[in-house]
Formats: structure tokens, C-alpha cells, sequence
């Protein structure tokens, strides 16, 4: 039996030949989602809602379809620059949970998969969309097509401390200014605003204004309605002092913070701030109350859906992970976990919807909460009109003081742009 | 006949070598210019998916677009101030703890440790310190009697300086610190006995010795300041109202928000043509100052 002798040339040639195969075999691994090869499906979420009723559903579909859950968990900003990332380069997950327009956004550039014939095979066994509220339909559809399917619904309402405010609340914000006035003391604020722009959007709409019109092609209409409703809200940090002035920064727990700290009165929040305020300040007695009215009682409505990316490997399996996810039951469970607000008319009848205070002040907000995104989402730059130049223009306003009218006109042209683009 | 064994030992020698450098070739090859070959050929091309030709469209619409134009200003404010702030720190706590002070070795560690955090961490650090209501610092303002700030509202580029000084100065110091003890004694005895005093000594012999050091600082910390990221994504997002929108976070944006990825790609080439320039400006004049004795 002959035994080969490597010379030290031939074992110099092996550990060259395995330090350049070594970049490429980890590049084609690492980070990549995995969901066409090893029986692996990838799922991109949000994460703050990995709930144990989510990670049921998965139990059970990695049972059902014999595959692995990729459960990827991101904050919204990294799950979106992710995403766009996959989308270029063409690997892409097979469920992805989405929010504000971004299934519109994704529809209208071609990386959203069509939901439509699947909701037509499997719709009636869904209740779909009988069971469902109209906005949630609306919201994941382009050009009578859907594109996705909503997970939860929520909205914004205004929360406060009883023991500061009272038993009863603000309705109207010249109630609002009085009573924040009268609770500013100190290093307390009788109400504290949000750093981060879409929750300038109850003011908004309270005041009659919507984000796009698409007739006139116009931002911000009716405008002297957007330019008051700007205006009100830099007048309760800069000339009533009765907020602080919000800082700038990714970060929107702040109004929160400060409620739970007992130095804010009132903010204007989601129930996705429930769980901290409870954990951070279990005695504080806390106020849901609905939201304020000017010219209507309105507030935004928020949450996030699903949707398959248009070069999902199996969008069969995606779609059945989507059914199961949206299902009653989960919903149920989640609710129950978490206190989240759900899409489907039949969960709000629900006992134990109806016996909790808190998530059911939240239910009876829903039919009158509204996507402000509605009309903006389906010209696919909801991304850089929303998420930006709106950003830019409330900072500019309400955290500099900026005239409106001014920041406005700045506002105009880069969206004027934005949309011709 | 022996010149022609020395060539084919050569020939084996050259084979050897470029064999080991194989992985480093590859490497870079496959992670920086293959990207950079793919970054010129998208920033030609438009739209969503980066794939409608658009010729040099995004370069002149660069050179014209206002909001370019902010965050490059903003950005190169940022790089000056950030490489004379790390400059002139940097070189004063070099000369402080270049003397026989307790506790100098522990100083110069500490100096450092912000240079080895992450800039993740840095930012949420700074972050909450600095936050107006809930923040450590103004709790400390208050305590003594001092009016509490709004650093983040008020003034928020220079904020963000700060804090970049605050992670990078101990770098250029411990740079310094090395050239500094390596600067013969001699050099300082022979001037002290033609009668030169301590600022003298500095200006004339501690300095031009630290020439290529101070080069090298300035290089390194124009090249960071211009590709600055972290501080405006995560203490400021980029406000307020874009008075922190530094280029690169400008550049993410316009992939991210916008979803302009040539556009994007335009913008980021731009930048490399800017960092090239500036470095070959700073070679070419940094070197003057340099002297031999």
C-alpha cells in the first residue's frame, strides 16, 4: 500500500486553495435568507411582536409542512432597509409583516405578490372579506388587486393619568390646551408630544386635513386646516409651554417615558405603549380615553400586515402561513398575550374584547380611526413623502418653531419633486 | 547555467508569493471592487429596481439637488471641526500625560475605551445622557443650579461633534503619545541651551517632529468625519429638520426612504471622489511641515 507524500509546495497549494474557497462558501451562507434551499422558510417580523401565540403557529406549521422557521426579528427601519436590500439582490423572504403603505409601495414597484387569486380560492373559509374591516382591506389593495393581509389594527388614542387629569378628560383640544395648562406645574407638562411625525397625524385629521389628493395631485389639503393643526401642536411646546419641545431621534417611547415617570399628564399614543406603562409603572392609574374632536373626531389608524414578496420561493406555503397567522383563534390568543387590536369585525364582539377596559376603549376606536396613508400609498412614494419630507416639515414646525407657512413651502417643492419622480 | 537556476528559483519564489496573496487578491477583489464596479454601473441606471438606463442623469442632477448640496455643507463642517477638534485634543492630552503623572497608564486606557466602543453603543449612550426631560446631564444642570439645555434642539451639529470628539480624541492621542516618547532628548537640550523656552522648544522641535503623525491624524480623521453615519442615525435621526442630515445618512436615505438605489449609488461615488481629492490635497501640503534632523 503506497502512501502519497505531500511536499510542503502541495500543502501550501491545499491552504491557499482553501483560504479562497473560504470567503466564497461563507458569502453564499451567512446572512443570506435560506428559504429555497434545506427546507428552510424565512420570515422577517417586527420585533416587538414575537408573542408566544406567533411562535405557536410556527410550532405548528414547521409540523404541518415539515420546514424551519427563519423567524428574523427587526425594528421596522432595519426590516425595511433589509428588505429593500433582498429585494435587489433577489433573495428575498417568504412572509414579510409590514407597515403603514409599505404593501401599496411594494405593489406599485412590482415586489409584492398578488394575494388575489389565493383570497379567491380561500376567502370564504377565511371570511374574508366579510369579517374583516373595510380599511384593512383597503389599505393592503392596488388597483383592485390585494397584496397583502392585515395582521393587526390599531389606533391612537389619548392616554392619561387619573389621578392628574381626572375622571374626565379632554374632548376637544380647546379642553385639551385648558386642562394642559392648568396641569403644567413644575417639572411636570400636561401633555407631552411626540418626537416622531406620524403622530402628528390625529391632530391632522381631527382638523379635516388629508396627507394626498389624488385629483388635484396636492400634499396636505384642505391647507389652511394643515397649516392650524401644525400650528397648535408648536404652540403647546413653544408658546403655552404645556409640552416639552420633542428631540429628534429614532427613538418614540419618550411621551411615554414621561407619562410612566409621572412628568407628563397626557400623550397621545398606541396600545403598543400598554405593556411598558404597565411594567414601568404598575400604579399609575391610567385614562384611555377617545379621541379629541375640531372639526370631526378622528385619529389615525395603524398596524401592520403580511405580504409575499413577488420572488418568494413557495408562495403556496406563504399563503398558508398567512391564513394561519390571521386566523380567529390566534388573533384570540394574541389579544389575550399582548392586549393587540385585531383586523376582523368578530374579534372586537369578543368576551374577552368587550371585558377589558383598556383594549376595548382602543375597539371603539377603530371605526372612526383613519389610514392616513390611504390616497399617498398607492403612488409608491409614501416611503420618501411620509417617512421624510414629512418628518423634516413637522421637526421644522414643532421642534424649531419654524412659521408653517415657511416649512410648508419647503415641504411643497421636495414632494412636488417626489412625485413627478 | 547558475543565472538560469537563480531565475527558475525566482520563477518558484514569484509563484509562492503570489499564492499566498491569492486570498488577500480574491478578497478584495470579491468585496471591494467588484461592489464598487456594481456601485458605478447602478449609478447609471434609474428607478425602483435600478434597472432603466439613465446615463450620467444621476451625477448632474446631484451636482444641482439642494438637499445634496446641505448635507454635503453640513459634512464638511462636521469632518473640519471633527479632525481640528481631534487634532488639537488630541495633542493636549498627549502632552499632559506624556509626563510623569500617578495613574497615567490608567488615564490613557480610559482615553481609549470610547475609541474601542461601538458606535451603536456610543450614540445610545450619548442619547439618553443627553435627552432634555429623562437625560443624566441636565439632572446634573439642575442639581447645581444651572439652567437645564436642550443640546439635541439647540444646537444639535455641534452635539454630535462632541460626542464624535469624545469617542475618537483618545485614538489621535495615543498616536501622538507614540511619536512624542520617541522624540530624542537631545533635540530638546540642544535648543534649551541656545536659549529656547518651553513654547519655543514646542513650536520649533516638538512640532515639526510630529509632522507626519499630525498628517496622518488629519487624514484619517477627515476620511471619518466625511463618512460619518452612526452619530445622525442614531442620536438625531438627521434633525432636527436636517440640520444633522450628514451625507452618507443622506445617502442611506435616498436608498432606504426613497428608494432611489442609482440615484444613491451617484451620490456615494461622488463621495470617494471627494475623499480621494481631499487626501491627495492633504498629502501634498501635510508634507511641508515635515522635517529631519
Amino acid at each position: 500500500m503506497s502512501h502519497k507524500q505531500f511536499s510542503r509546495r502541495d500543502v501550501l497549494r491545499f491552504a491557499g486553495a482553501a483560504a479562497v474557497a473560504a470567503p466564497f462558501a461563507t458569502g453564499c451562507g451567512a446572512g443570506a435568507p435560506a428559504s429555497d434551499a434545506g427546507g428552510a422558510f424565512t420570515v422577517y417580523w417586527n420585533a416587538g411582536h414575537g408573542y408566544q401565540a406567533y411562535q405557536q403557529v410556527i410550532d405548528e406549521f414547521q409540523k404541518a409542512h415539515g420546514v424551519t422557521v427563519n423567524f428574523q426579528k427587526y425594528q421596522w427601519p432595519d426590516l425595511r432597509t433589509r428588505l429593500l436590500a433582498d429585494f435587489a439582490s433577489g433573495t428575498v423572504p417568504d412572509v414579510v409583516e409590514t407597515q403603514g403603505a409599505w404593501v401599496q409601495e411594494f405593489a406599485v414597484s412590482g415586489d409584492a405578490l398578488s394575494l388575489q387569486d389565493y383570497v379567491a380560492k380561500d376567502g370564504a373559509a377565511m371570511e374574508f372579506p366579510d369579517d374583516w374591516l373595510p380599511a384593512t382591506v383597503a389599505r393592503n389593495t392596488y388597483q383592485d388587486r390585494l397584496y397583502g393581509a392585515q395582521m393587526h389594527y390599531t389606533c391612537s388614542l389619548l392616554l392619561y393619568n387619573k389621578e392628574m387629569v381626572g375622571d374626565t378628560p379632554p374632548s376637544t383640544w380647546d379642553e385639551l390646551l385648558t386642562a394642559a395648562r392648568e396641569l403644567t406645574t413644575g417639572d411636570v407638562y400636561g401633555i407631552a408630544l411626540n418626537q416622531d411625525s406620524s403622530y402628528a397625524w390625529p391632530w391632522l385629521l381631527q382638523n379635516g386635513v388629508r396627507f394626498y389628493d389624488p385629483s388635484s395631485r396636492r400634499t396636505l389639503v384642505d391647507r389652511d386646516a394643515a397649516v392650524e393643526a401644525l400650528q397648535f401642536q408648536a404652540d403647546l411646546a413653544h408658546k403655552h409651554k404645556v409640552s416639552p419641545v420633542p428631540v429628534p431621534s429614532t427613538d418614540y417611547a419618550g411621551p411615554q417615558k414621561l407619562l410612566s415617570a409621572k412628568r407628563a399628564a397626557m400623550i397621545i399614543t398606541g396600545p403598543w405603549d400598554l405593556k411598558p406603562i404597565t411594567e414601568s409603572s404598575p400604579d399609575l392609574d391610567l385614562g384611555i380615553a377617545p379621541a379629541l374632536r375640531q372639526k370631526e373626531q378622528a385619529t389615525i389608524s395603524a398596524g401592520a400586515s403580511l405580504m409575499v414578496p413577488t420572488k418568494a420561493a413557495r408562495p403556496d406555503l406563504s399563503w398558508d402561513f398567512i391564513k394561519r397567522v390571521t386566523a380567529l383563534d390566534v388573533e384570540r390568543a394574541a389579544t389575550r398575550e399582548a392586549g393587540m387590536l385585531m383586523p376582523r369585525k368578530s374579534w372586537a364582539g369578543l368576551p374577552e374584547v368587550q371585558a377589558d377596559e383598556r383594549t376595548k376603549a382602543f375597539a371603539d376606536g377603530l371605526p372612526y380611526a383613519v389610514d392616513y396613508l390611504q390616497d399617498l400609498g398607492p403612488t409608491g412614494k409614501s416611503g420618501e413623502i411620509a417617512d421624510n419630507l414629512f418628518k423634516q416639515l413637522y421637526q421644522s414646525v414643532v421642534v424649531q418653531n419654524t412659521p408653517v407657512t415657511e416649512a410648508l413651502a419647503v415641504f411643497d417643492a421636495a414632494a412636488e419633486q417626489a412625485l413627478a419622480g | 547555467m547558475p543565472k538560469r537556476r537563480h531565475s527558475g528559483l525566482d520563477a518558484r519564489y514569484s509563484r509562492t508569493a503570489y499564492l499566498m496573496l491569492l486570498p488577500a487578491i480574491v478578497f478584495f477583489v470579491v468585496f471591494t471592487y467588484l461592489p464598487i464596479g456594481n456601485l458605478l454601473t447602478t449609478s447609471v441606471h434609474s428607478g425602483p429596481q435600478a434597472n432603466e438606463f439613465a446615463g450620467l442623469g444621476n451625477y448632474s442632477r446631484a451636482v444641482s439637488d439642494p438637499a445634496v448640496r446641505h448635507a454635503f455643507v453640513i459634512t464638511v463642517i462636521f469632518a473640519v471641526a471633527t479632525t481640528v477638534g481631534a487634532l488639537v485634543l488630541g495633542l493636549g492630552l498627549a502632552l499632559l500625560l506624556d509626563r510623569p503623572l500617578r495613574g497615567r497608564v490608567a488615564f490613557r486606557a480610559l482615553l481609549l475605551v470610547p475609541y474601542l466602543t461601538s458606535v451603536a453603543i456610543v450614540g445610545l449612550l450619548w442619547r439618553n445622557i443627553l435627552d432634555p426631560e429623562l437625560g443624566i446631564l441636565n439632572r446634573l444642570l439642575d442639581a447645581v443650579g444651572l439652567p437645564e439645555q436642550q443640546w439635541l434642539v439647540t444646537s444639535p451639529l455641534a452635539t454630535i461633534i462632541g460626542v464624535m470628539l469624545w469617542q475618537h480624541a483618545g485614538y489621535a492621542m495615543v498616536l501622538f503619545l507614540a511619536d512624542l516618547q520617541g522624540i530624542p532628548d537631545v533635540y530638546h537640550e540642544a535648543a534649551t541651551i541656545d536659549g529656547a523656552g518651553p513654547v519655543r522648544r514646542f513650536r520649533h522641535v516638538t512640532l515639526p517632529l510630529l509632522a507626519p503623525t499630525t498628517l496622518f491624524v488629519s487624514i484619517i480623521s477627515v476620511i471619518t468625519g466625511l463618512q460619518a453615519f452612526g452619530q445622525a442615525y442614531i442620536i438625531t435621526d438627521g434633525g432636527p429638520a436636517g440640520a444633522t442630515d450628514l451625507y452618507v445618512f443622506h445617502v442611506f436615505n435616498v436608498a432606504f426612504e426613497a428608494r432611489d438605489f442609482g440615484y444613491s449609488s451617484a451620490l456615494s461615488f461622488l463621495l470617494v471622489v471627494v475623499i480621494l481629492a481631499a487626501t491627495a490635497v492633504q498629502l501634498r501640503y501635510g508634507r511641508r511641515g515635515e522635517v529631519q534632523y
